[in-house]
């Protein structure tokens, strides 16, 4: 099974150099040809070597004391409303209607669904990579993208992560932080959760490189995300649970753990 | 001839002997492996939660204890508890800090529990580490059934010859920063003491 795939991925990259070369006239957002493939893993490498930088850095500070970072917070009365609301919206809405989801649905198909929605959202991940200058990222991505899309049956099955192409996820928000741009302060969002005024930005214009926005007809789009939203919580319920159940202000954990994890997407 | 060789020798000893305080410098072999004590427990722990015999509810609590048993031997709660109270913990007794560590410690361990008895099969990936002299850092990957990757970095500390785990990142998020942020805050709006309350309140839950 692993083998055919990567048969077929040689064969893609095989195509993909012989396409890049025939077609004289490329875009402005491709990369330049014939050095793509060794661009990528120079990339990679001077990568590589700032991470072993920080991560050395990191531990001296550690050793002295691990200074905690927050985001600033002026929002707060706000944002506590907010995650009242979600809090509410979660349990009473969201958390029945995925658990009911949940019992029809066997969890192959939710993963299909989880698979499908992913491979869609490819333009997203594909653009961001480049405007970071991350040419191996986009280029695995399209990998995988064409992939999934040719043998994993319009993105069901997950065949990139079997052959071990990985995942290079990226957004506006990281873009925007790899530009410079602070988080500015945290926000909460009723109905979408914890963000921040550069993520909500990121965000926002995301929705622009995602396919859903443009298929179908008005009413297609809201739908979908629907979907996407239930069957993601259905493959999570107990998650939200967990942390609030381990948090002493489960409003702040949930800033902290988002902040973090941001900060963490934007380092790699 | 002979002197020749006597002095060969002596400096062989001397280069051996060299080579050896370098090695014993560079690695603390004490302390043994840190990846080794983080697959140790964890092996333990997969151990339990899947032995048949502790499936029985009726079970249930002694596999809680033995579970408990087996993280005591591997988390330094009292070094979680001083990096999460940060600044706040030189100011505070000994009385103080010791109810602290053990309501603070019950806490973790309850959440951890929690966590590892709803294991079902996920792989574990031991993908490296790095040691900076007491200091070390372990990275891991579980894999989950749903094939979801969830990136786990122990940070670790030698003491008393072994390797403890003081901190552990999971997706980019710090236990401890994230505790810190939030005991800081509750400190911020109210006291110690509160945060005290907070903590007994949430042990007897």
């Amino acid at each position: 099974m692993k083998r055919i795939g990567l048969v077929f991925v040689i064969a893609i990259l095989c195509f993909v150099s012989l396409e890049a070369e025939s077609s004289g006239q490329s875009t402005a957002t491709d990369a330049p040809k014939n050095g793509f493939g060794a661009q990528g893993v120079e990339l990679a490498s001077i990568q590589l070597a700032s991470l072993k930088e920080a991560s050395a850095e990191e531990e001296e500070t550690e050793a002295v004391e691990s200074s905690g970072e927050t985001v600033p917070d002026p929002l707060e009365p706000m944002n506590r409303a907010f995650f009242e609301f979600n809090d509410r919206l979660y349990f009473w809405m969201l958390k029945p209607v995925a658990t009911g989801y949940k019992t029809v649905v066997p969890e192959e198909a939710r993963m299909c669904v989880r698979n499908f929605f992913h491979n869609l959202s490819f333009p997203v991940r594909f653009v961001n990579n480049l405007l970071q200058g991350k040419f191996f990222g986009a280029f695995e991505e399209t990998c995988g993208f064409l992939v999934n899309s040719a043998v994993g049956l319009g993105g069901l099955a997950d065949i990139a992560t079997a052959v071990e192409l990985k995942r290079h996820e990226e957004d506006l928000g990281q873009t925007l932080a790899v530009y410079g741009s602070g988080p500015a302060f945290y926000i909460n969002w009723p109905f979408f959760g914890p963000s921040t005024l550069r993520d909500t930005f990121g965000m926002a214009g995301d929705i622009f490189l995602d396919p859903l926005t443009y298929l179908g007809d008005f009413w297609y789009a809201p739908y979908s995300r629907g979907l996407n939203v239930v069957n993601e919580t259905s493959l999570r319920i107990g998650d939200y649970e967990s942390l609030k159940k381990a948090a002493l202000d489960p409003y702040v954990a949930l800033r902290d753990a988002y902040y973090q994890n941001r900060l963490s997407k934007i380092k790699e | 001839m002979v002197v020749g060789e006597s002095m060969h020798r002596q400096t062989l000893v001397r280069v051996g002997f060299i080579v050896i305080l370098g090695v014993s410098w560079a690695f603390p072999a004490w302390a043994g492996v840190p990846t080794d004590k983080v697959k140790e427990t964890a092996d333990k722990i997969i151990a339990i939660v899947s032995d048949p015999s502790l499936k029985d509810p009726a079970q249930s609590k002694q596999r809680r204890e033995r579970i408990r048993r087996t993280v005591d031997e591997l988390c330094d709660w009292e070094e979680m508890s001083r990096r999460s109270l940060g600044r706040h913990w030189a100011q505070r007794t000994d009385q103080e800090k010791k109810e602290f560590v053990l309501l603070f410690g019950q806490l973790l361990e309850r959440t951890y529990i929690d966590k590892v008895e709803g294991y079902s099969g996920e792989k574990v990936n031991y993908l490296g580490e790095r040691i900076d002299g007491d200091y070390a850092e372990v990275d891991v990957k579980f894999v989950t059934n749903k094939n979801t990757e969830i990136p786990v970095i122990y940070r670790m500390r030698a003491k008393d010859q072994k390797w403890w785990v003081y901190d552990m990142v999971i997706e980019g998020v710090s236990l401890v920063n994230n505790y810190r942020t939030q005991f800081s805050d509750i400190m911020a709006k109210s006291s110690f003491e509160g945060l005290m309350k907070k903590l007994r309140e949430k042990s007897a839950e």
